[in-house]
């Protein structure tokens, strides 16, 4: 009896000290111990936070506002310092067939911008488009070199332009790609002195005589038409192009004396290698002015060039003509998914005459640069570009050469979608 | 008292023995333990965002770069083989169940009534339908992006019947065809639309969604819309899986996900069909729920980014060769100014919008990533590669046929594409993994020998093996091997005998003697492990 007793002990102490006997009852006694008792499923504060953001969809809200109030920033000219203000954004209206948008912005160096919008964008099968759209502006800072393409970097000067439009446009896309515009409108300007501490106001500098449209403003009556063809793949191109023709005239209706008539030329194509991993961007464009017989053109009218947009080794509007000539190249490889570096090389110009519409005394700049994007578009640009005139650092938040369409080279643009 | 004494002992060293056998007597097993019931069991969610940056960058789970390691897989049994359980079947299947996939007769959407849309997915750049269909069956309702019709839909189906053959747990895919009219508005049902407002849902959300997709683009289904109809799962899901850890109160998820094979090898599966996009979200745990028990039943899903999709276009050559976010690359990219191209970035690519994507000429299984790494994939070891590249490779040429056809590509000359890339990338598999160990699989004995398949020679890889052999006896307890003095032929040896306790080992030697097969045999009669190694 003791030994059964013994025998049972030393069997019964056994498994503590050994497997089982087989394999299944191993896995069994393993999933006893171990099954349901390890796990890292408890969400800790930076998941639940992140999870929160992405169930609330907090950056859809942020971008989209609370019942359509929302912050926007920038968007006004480069030189204007950080802006900030609130936007009225409805783009749902009737199922998305009618937007609002009514905003204002304030910068750190006292510009101003208030705009509204109501667009309509699916007219005739979301192949047509109608918009209203009016915009107040002060901006007290806008540099000034003084007029044509030898002004000396040291002159800089700032003057305030204030002004007001009245636009309504139209267009269709009777072809994937192809877009026709119409658009007219109604302009008052307003030239004042600089208020920038750093620079002195453009008319204590710059005689009147020679910078028309300094010491008298006008109203304009405007009007143009435009045609573009984009196959680019994305915002943030990699394959693909963009041509555009634009043709805007302004009447002068207070002094008869600054009505003219612009053409603008844009051409981007991107050449892409190695599996659009790289990317060869080029973009040439051209600003040419029609000034009406015994008329000219306005400073604050005229093409202009220099900034991140064009010649990127120059400061924001370095140069102001009747005409404008900006041709860019840019490498672009990818860094990794959502990073490209970039290196490239600028040339441009301003220029009196349309004559003057040829390579010869090109302002150059060249330097690299980041893209951070995402879902195909640039949301941060950071470029460094040199010239004769030193170097210039530039954060921008859209796509290259200005996004769709470009930013013109003008204070003046006339805004087709 | 002597006796006691000795009974006692003998008792114990039965038992000791026992504990230090390598083979148990029913080595070696099928399937792990069945499933135990863990009644109710909570959603759990991962957040795509913060899942890429857990294992991106700070590397989850038990590495084998961790003291102690490299480890072994751990959900196989003596053989190498992976055991049937709630993550993987060894479904062995016939052609004609290959091509059938999960997918039964009489479960596809009936398209004799209506179907009601119960919601909808409205963001993103391909919506998604969910519908109850006349029978009353729910199904997700996915399309193909305009720019690629039939690539996605086709990707879906292919990927999740080859998955499916393979052992995986898989839902069944549908391609339908149909006209506006077989979808209607279920009563008072409210949806998120594209301004994230949450309101009821109406005809006209249902059109302006699909004018955001794809429609046949040709024969007589010309102009219907196209889509893949997911069939609900059986069961309650409760949140996707992780390739790391283990879920907590889940009772019978016992093996670290690192350590598992099926998973492990899921990386050279992902490889083979460019499921860059193989990662936890694209998975889901569903409690099943059977005569009363409830164990969790792990699912893998969405396969509209394998093959050449990206699901709302087509990849990128990036996807699959490349990680999202890679810090050596990225380094290498940055100083060279991108001038070091490499191979991937010269491929290429056949125009085949149906297809998307994908070649198989600059494909290198042993370089293909995912856009993220995770741990269950950085563990594989060779014996986990040669399991996955075996499965592959059972793959006929005609099985790989019948199933891109089952993706019903309207364009015969993508669809031929497509068969030749999942073949010589299938064929670069086994090549390159079945060289990483002595390629000798299927040991059998018959009529007192030992035999083998060379799968490199079997499947036309590459030239026979030459091996040598060696036969040993078996220590079971102390593990030792000793050589059996002039056995050195496939013929299990004439003293290797005995009852069931008795142990023999055949070590099969390549050129490479590093590279050795060891067949253990209990009692000459059976075959109960295999142990492949390198070094």
């Amino acid at each position: 009896m003791r030994a059964l007793a013994l025998v049972l002990l030393a069997v019964a102490a056994a498994p503590a000290q050994t497997a089982p006997p087989t394999r299944a009852e191993e896995l069994e006694q393993r999933r006893n111990a171990e099954g349901g008792k390890y796990g890292d499923d408890e969400l800790n504060t930076v998941e639940k936070a992140i999870d929160w953001a992405d169930d609330k969809r907090l950056l859809e809200r942020l971008s989209r506002g609370v019942n359509g109030v929302r912050l926007v920033f920038g968007n006004l000219i480069p030189n204007a310092g950080f802006a900030l203000g609130p936007e009225y954004y409805r783009d749902e209206l009737r199922d998305g067939a009618v937007q609002l948008r009514v905003g204002a912005r304030a910068s750190i160096r006292k510009s101003m911008l208030a705009e509204a919008e109501l667009l309509f964008p699916k007219l005739l099968q979301q192949k047509a488009y109608l918009e209203f759209y009016t915009r107040w502006r002060n901006l007290p800072t806008v540099p000034f070199y003084g007029p044509g393409p030898d002004s000396r970097k040291e002159r800089r000067t700032a003057f305030r332009l204030e002004d007001a439009s009245y636009e309504v446009g139209a267009g269709v896309q009777p072809l994937r790609g192809l877009r026709l515009g119409v658009t007219g409108g109604y302009l008052q300007t307003n030239v004042g002195p600089g208020d920038d501490s750093r620079y002195t106001s453009a008319e204590t500098v710059f005689p009147a005589a020679g910078v028309p449209g300094l010491a008298r403003q006008s109203d304009f009556l405007r009007g143009g038409v435009h045609a573009s063809f984009d196959y680019r793949d994305y915002p943030s191109a990699r394959k693909g192009g963009f041509y555009e023709a634009r043709f805007d005239h302004f009447e002068d209706r207070t002094w008869n004396r600054y009505s003219h008539r612009r053409l603008t030329l844009e051409a981007q194509q991107y050449v892409p290698f190695a599996n659009r991993r790289r990317v060869i961007a080029l973009r040439a464009k051209t600003l040419l002015t029609y000034e009406n017989p015994n008329q000219v053109v306005p400073f604050y009218m005229q093409p202009l060039v220099g900034g991140q947009n064009d010649l990127r080794g120059f400061r924001f509007a370095r140069f102001y003509d009747n005409n404008a000539l900006v041709m860019n190249g840019e490498y672009r490889w990818e860094i990794f998914s959502g990073l490209d570096g970039a290196l490239f090389y600028d040339a441009g110009k301003v220029f009196p005459r349309r004559s003057q519409l040829n390579f010869a005394n090109l302002r150059h700049s060249a330097g690299f640069g980041f893209r951070v994007n995402a879902r195909n578009s640039t949301f941060l640009r950071f470029d460094v570009g040199f010239s004769n005139e030193g170097f210039q650092i530039w954060f921008s938040f859209n796509d290259i050469f200005g996004g769709s369409g470009g930013v013109a080279q003008s204070l003046y643009t006339t805004r087709y979608r | 008292m002597r006796t006691v004494r000795r009974a006692a002992t003998l008792v114990l060293v039965i038992v000791a023995s026992l504990a230090a056998q390598r083979f148990r007597p029913d080595d070696p097993i099928r399937s792990e333990p069945a499933p135990r019931d863990i009644g109710d069991h909570p959603r759990r969610k991962i957040n795509q965002y913060y899942d890429f940056y857990r294992n991106q960058f700070t590397g989850p789970g038990q590495s084998n770069e961790d003291p102690g390691g490299p480890f072994a897989a751990q959900s196989v049994n003596t053989l190498g083989e992976v055991l049937d359980s709630a993550w993987f079947t060894n479904r062995n299947l016939s052609h004609q169940e290959i091509v059938q996939g999960p997918t039964r007769k009489g479960r596809e959407p009936d398209t004799s009534k209506p179907w009601t849309v119960v919601d909808a997915k409205s963001e993103g750049v391909t919506p998604g339908l969910e519908i109850i269909d006349g029978k009353g069956s729910r199904y997700l309702l996915k399309f193909d992006p305009v720019s690629n019709p039939e690539m996605a839909t086709g990707a879906d189906v292919v990927g999740a019947k080859l998955l499916h053959a393979l052992g995986y747990w898989v839902p069944e895919y549908y391609i339908v065809h149909f006209k506006r009219d077989q979808l209607v508005v279920g009563k008072d049902v409210q949806f998120v639309d594209q301004f994230a407002r949450r309101r009821k849902m109406r005809e006209r959300d249902i059109n302006e969604l699909l004018v955001r997709v794809a429609r046949s683009p040709g024969g007589r289904r010309k102009g219907e819309y196209r889509a893949v109809a997911s069939l609900y799962l059986p069961g309650r899901g409760v949140g996707p899986f992780k390739f790391y850890g283990r879920r907590k109160g889940d009772l019978n998820d016992f093996i670290p996900h690192e350590h598992r094979r099926e998973l492990r090898g899921y990386h050279v599966v992902s490889a083979w069909l460019a499921h860059h996009d193989s990662r936890s979200i694209n998975t889901l745990d569903v409690l099943m729920n059977e005569g009363g028990k409830k164990y969790i039943r792990h699912y893998l899903l969405d396969f509209g980014s394998t093959l050449g999709s990206a699901a709302t276009k087509s990849k990128s050559a990036r996807e699959g060769n490349a990680y999202l976010y890679d810090f050596k690359n990225s380094a290498i990219n940055l100083l060279t100014l991108g001038l070091y191209i490499r191979d991937w970035e010269r491929a290429h690519y056949p125009y085949y919008p149906s297809i998307g994507r994908i070649e198989w000429k600059t494909f290198d299984p042993e370089e293909w990533v995912p856009n993220y790494p995770n741990r269950a994939f950085l563990n594989r070891l060779p014996e986990d590669n040669f399991w996955a590249a075996k499965k592959i490779m059972r793959f006929t040429d005609e099985d790989i046929r019948a199933v891109v056809a089952t993706g019903e590509y309207s364009d015969k000359k993508a669809e031929s594409w497509l068969v030749e890339v999942l073949t010589k990338r299938r064929d670069k598999i086994g090549r390159t993994y079945f060289n990483q160990l002595l390629p000798l699989d299927e040991f059998r004995l018959k009529d007192g020998s030992l035999t083998y398949t060379d799968l490199l020679a079997h499947f036309r890889l590459g030239e026979p093996v030459k091996t040598t052999l060696q036969w040993h006896s078996f220590d079971n307890t102390t593990g030792k091997l000793t050589p059996l003095a002039g056995e050195t032929t496939l013929k299990v040896p004439s003293q290797a005998s005995g009852g069931p306790d008795r142990y023999w080992a055949a070590q099969l030697t390549g050129p490479d003697s590093k590279k050795r097969v060891t067949v253990y045999l209990r009692g000459a009669k059976e075959i109960v492990g295999l142990e492949r190694t390198a070094q």
